[in-house]
Formats: C-alpha cells, structure tokens, sequence
C-alpha cells in the first residue's frame, strides 16, 4: 500500500530551500531582519540601563552604609494635659548599656549629636563655611564607609577626653583653606572654640539620590568632631540619633528592636523611640528600579512586535506571490506538514539572524553606555540566552499563520492562480 | 493501469452545484498514449486532475494500478503523486530562482533519497531531454520549448508510470510544441502511461487514444490502430 514517507525534509535541505528563497527578496529580507534586530537590540538596550541604573543608585546606598540603622526620640502625640518631657531621650549612659553585650545584631555603634538650631559660626580668619558641624563617635567611620584622604582622623582617646579636634570635608576644605598646601594641623573656628584639623574625608556622591530628594545634606560639608567635645560646647548631655551598623543586611530589623528595647529600659520607657533601617531605602530603590525597567522592557517590547508583525507581512507576501510554486510542490507530493515547515523555516531564519544582529547591537550600545556612565555594563549570558529565545518564538509565531495558510492551499486552485 | 467507474464530480458556484462530471467511465491501460480533448467547459482538466489525484471525485471510484483511490487524506493523495505520477503543465511552472537541475530535483525533495543520488539523476533526466548543458541556468534564461524539457525532466525524475500532462504544449510555437511530443512518443515507447488534456489535433495526433468530452460525459473514445 501506501509507503509513508518522512514527515519533513531534513534541516540541511529545509534551510537551502528557505535560504534560496529570501535570497530571492534581499531588500524585503533586509528590512524585515532590521525589525527584528532592533526590537532586541532596545530590549538589550533597557536592560543594561536598568541595570546601569541599580548600580549607580546601590553605590550612593553605600555611602549610607548598606546595614546602617538609626534609632531617634519617636513623635509622641502632643497631650495638652500632660507636660511633654524634654530632651532627646538618648544620653551618654544609654551608650554604655548600648556598648556592653546587650545586642547581639548589632556589630558597632556610633552617637550622633546635631548643631540643628544653633547655626554656630565657621570661620578660620576672614574665611567663613556653611558646613554642618556634627558629632560622632569613634566606630561613625567605619559604619559610613567613609575614608580619610589625608590625615590620620580621630582616636578613641579624643572622643574619651573631649578634644577639640576636627574632620572635615572637601567643600569644606574649600571654603576655609583654598590655596593651603598643609590643612592638617590647622586649626578652625566653630564660634568661640578652635578645632585641629586631623583628617579630610573622601569625596562622597549622593547627586543620584539627590536628584529624587532623598540625599540628605551635601556630605561633603561635614565637619565631624567628637560628640562629647560637641555637647561641651553646646552644654547638653543629650545624644540626637543613635547610628548603628547590624551584622548582616538582613539583620537591620532586629538590631533595631534590640536597640529600643536598651532605651527604653534605660528609661523607663518614659520616652517612645523610632527607627529608620537602610534595608527600607533600599526595598523602596528596587521598587522604583523595578517599575522603571518594566516600563522600559514592555516598550522595548513594542518595538518586537513590530518586528514580529514585518516578518508576518513578509511571509504573507511571499505566500502569495508563490502560490503557484506552493501548487507546483503540492502536486509533485509535498504535504501540508512540508510547506508549514518551509515557511516556518523562512521565518526563523529571518527572525534568528535578527536576533544575532539585535544582539550585536544590543552589546554595541552596552559597551557605548559602560563607557561613558563608568559602569560595567555587558550583557549576561542569560540576556543573550533569552534574546535568541524570544527572537526564534516571534518568527514562529509571526511566521505560523502566513506558512499554516500555504500548507492549507488546494493544488488545483493553487496552479490556476495568477 | 487507470480505472474510472461512473465519476461524478459538482462544483458549487455560491450555493448552486455545478456538475461537471456527470458519469465517466474509462479504462486505460499501461503504454497507453491517452489524448483527452473536448470544448472549453466540458470538464477534461476536472478530470485530468482526478486522474492525477489533484483532486478527489464525488462518486463513482477510480482505481489506479489496482488500488483503490478513495483516500480523502490530502497527505495520502501527495504521496501518490510523488510515487506513481509525473506532471507537466501548460506554464511550465519552474520554480524561478533556482536552476534547471535544482528545478529536476524538486520531486526528490520529498521523498527518501539522498542529496546526492538526487543530483545525479536530476542530472540524468536533464541529459534525457538534452539540457544538460543549461542544467545551471536559471528558468528565465531558458527558451519556452527548453523550460517545458527541463518540466518533462522534473516529472520524470521520480520514475512514475504515469504521465500527467496539462496542455503541454498550449505555451509554445509549433515547432517546440513538435520537439515536445516526440519527446513524449519516445517516452511512451519506452512503456510509461501518458495521460495528455489538449485541444491542439495535430498535438491528439501523437496519441494512441483520443478521448473527447462534452458536457461533462465521453463524446467519443477512439483508439488509432
């Protein structure tokens, strides 16, 4: 009876007869190889940029330091009835019962104590700043992640004896000493109080942060000095902000509850107490950058499906246009399953190719936007991997329904057409 | 060889049913050079293209060497064509952007043969009807008379026993036309069945058989002697 044949041509003879053909229409199989190309290379394109952008923003996280967490006086609720306590709920003993082993999320501590309100005067000479002087404990370093450029900074004895010593940033640096060749040693004025300069601090950038409002003051204004020097001379003993670094990222949570819980005791909880972690930043970050990709990703998106939709047109026409040698292979015994295939294939090359040259692409602009952002930049594996995936699946489908429409034609009809 | 028993076959123009075929019976057997003529609308291509099962009939049944063609499988019908028939049309109907061998080769394409068995006889069909030399020119760089040999070439190509031919020589100037239907008397001789729609008389002259149609039924069947 009947001998059944192979359901398809093998690939080699698959791919010549679909490359003979779009050889055929080269400026049709450009054009439409072009659709394709560009849909993945803006794909490509957004992601790098997404990725660019969760770089830049996770660099200006750090100069926060990734596993901080702050600990302040919570906002009670005014009560006209009672007298609200004063002060800042956080004082030197508080530091002590903080620095014993009563914490175990906590790796190191630093009290934080704010010149707000008091605006003190800065000057050296005739020169005058604007920085914000603040101050810190020994370990606020280290917790920042802030270097020295020059100077040896502080030591533990300066925050014990109260020196009047001070670190200082760049912006500072200008405003005070421009054209000064030795700043360490020097000393500045804060109102009626001289500080030695023993340090300058690396310059920070939080211009991305900034730019969403989130930055807090200009870092490089800082003028540190040991808090307990800071409360002699404002004459409080309270300390504004405990600043702490926990021992894992994922441990911000905890060693802010162990930190309450010590304040709170200490006091009696006579005050309420609230903190702020950087793991919150950062879920907000990611958030964002999340959302801004997926924008990017789903126009990038659009521009594949016009893509896809060139290569459906292309395919459409050139089912049309060879009706009749569909006919023609038809009646010498191609089947149905022979022409979806020789279509199919017409459409996938077209379609992979694309996506080679997308990818290509995609790398080029990469590489263009690592160069001049600094960034590193160059797609993963995985993004080639998923753009040569996803380019092939559009020529399937964008290619099934013009090759299915072929593979259905009826010889007889098929030959008559003109 | 071929066996047709009372075939109908209608088509419909919008919801009204054409027939076409209205009860043909024909028994043409192996080495037969079969000439079909008849008027416009008497419904010899319908027929031609049962026989080459192109196309499927109403009623009726047809045999083809012995077995019973009442597939309805369109893939079935394919494999049939592939095997056992040969197709020459009125228009040639090259593919035009590969070459003549590529051309011969198309059949084999679709069947289990090996790219290289397949070139070499598409080769040798091409040195049958005397075009090896062109066998790397495209179809438009050939003549008419020289693109219906590279057909005869590809319809020949697969060894079937029948040879379908739709008004081969309806394209051409007399004396291709000629050269065409010697090719086709020397072919018949060496055994294969032809089956043959013209309307050309002096082209019928080549046939062994001329069978006319009218109105969808046979006029006349008139073997020569």
């Amino acid at each position: 009876m009947i001998i059944r044949r192979k359901q398809m041509l093998n690939l080699l003879d698959n791919i010549v007869q679909a490359v003979l053909s779009l050889r055929d229409n080269r400026f049709r199989t450009i054009l439409s190889i072009l659709g394709i190309a560009v849909g993945i290379a803006a794909v490509m394109a957004i992601g790098s940029v997404s990725k660019g952008g969760h770089f830049m923003v996770f660099k200006e996280l750090e100069t926060f330091g990734l596993s901080s967490v702050w600990v302040m006086r919570g906002n009670e609720d005014v009560n006209p009835n009672r007298v609200t306590r004063k002060g800042s709920g956080i004082d030197v003993a508080d530091i002590a019962a903080l620095n014993s082993d009563c914490c175990s999320a906590i790796r190191r501590i630093t009290p934080i104590v704010y010149s707000y309100g008091i605006n003190p005067l800065i000057h050296v000479g005739n020169r005058y700043s604007n920085g914000r002087v603040t101050g810190v404990g020994y370990d606020y370093l280290t917790i920042n992640n802030d270097t020295l450029s020059e100077g040896l900074g502080f030591k533990p004895s300066d925050i014990l004896r109260s020196r009047n010593v001070a670190i200082i940033g760049k912006a500072v640096v200008e405003d005070l000493f421009s054209g000064v060749s030795e700043i360490i040693g020097q000393e500045i004025r804060v109102n009626d109080r001289k500080y030695t300069v023993v340090g300058i601090l690396d310059v920070k950038s939080r211009d991305f942060l900034k730019s969403i409002g989130s930055a807090g003051d200009d870092l490089n204004k800082r003028i540190l000095v040991p808090y307990t020097a800071l409360q002699l001379q404002l004459g409080k003993s309270d300390i504004d902000v405990i600043q702490a670094e926990a021992v894992e990222f994922d441990q911000a949570a905890t060693a802010t509850a162990q930190i309450m819980t010590v304040l709170e005791h200490q006091h009696n909880r006579k005050f309420t107490y609230r903190a702020q972690t950087m793991s919150q930043y950062i879920a907000t970050a990611n958030g964002i950058l999340q959302g801004v990709s997926l924008i990017g990703v789903l126009a990038a998106s659009i521009s594949l499906l016009v893509g896809g939709m060139g290569i459906m047109n292309i395919i459409s026409t050139s089912v049309m246009e060879r009706t009749r040698e569909i006919g023609l292979r038809k009646a010498v015994g191609a089947t149905r399953r022979h022409i979806l295939f020789q279509f199919l294939m017409e459409s996938i090359i077209l379609s992979g190719i694309g996506g080679v040259l997308g990818l290509f692409l995609g790398v080029l602009i990469s590489s263009i936007l690592a160069w001049i952002t600094g960034f590193p930049l160059i797609p993963s594996a995985l993004t080639i991997v998923i753009s040569l995936v996803v380019s092939v699946g559009i020529g399937l489908l964008s290619g099934y329904y013009p090759a299915k429409r072929a593979a259905n034609l009826r010889p007889v009809i098929a030959l008559r057409y003109e | 060889m071929i066996l047709l028993e009372n075939v109908h076959k209608q088509y419909k123009l919008g919801e009204i049913p054409i027939p076409v075929l209205k009860g043909i019976s024909l028994n043409i057997s192996q080495g037969e050079f079969v000439a079909i003529m008849g008027p416009s609308g008497s419904g010899k291509s319908t027929l031609l293209n049962i026989i080459g099962c192109l196309d499927i009939l109403d009623d009726g049944s047809y045999y083809l060497a012995g077995m019973s063609v009442d597939v309805n499988s369109e893939d079935d019908l394919a494999e049939i064509r592939n095997q056992k028939l040969g197709f020459v049309f009125q228009q040639f109907n090259l593919i035009p952007r590969i070459n003549a061998v590529r051309n011969v080769e198309v059949p084999l394409l679709y069947s289990e043969i090996s790219p290289q068995i397949r070139k070499d006889r598409a080769m040798k069909m091409l040195e049958l009807v005397g075009l090896e030399e062109r066998a790397e020119h495209s179809p438009a760089q050939l003549s008419g008379g020289q693109q219906q040999r590279v057909a005869i070439a590809r319809a020949l190509v697969n060894t079937p026993t029948i040879l379908i031919a739709d008004e081969p020589t309806g394209s051409l100037d007399t004396q291709s036309g000629n050269e065409i239907m010697q090719i086709f008397a020397a072919l018949n001789k060496t055994g294969i069945t032809i089956v043959m729609v013209t309307h050309e008389e002096d082209i019928a002259a080549y046939a062994s058989r001329v069978i006319r149609l009218r109105d969808g039924v046979v006029e006349m069947d008139r073997k020569r002697p």
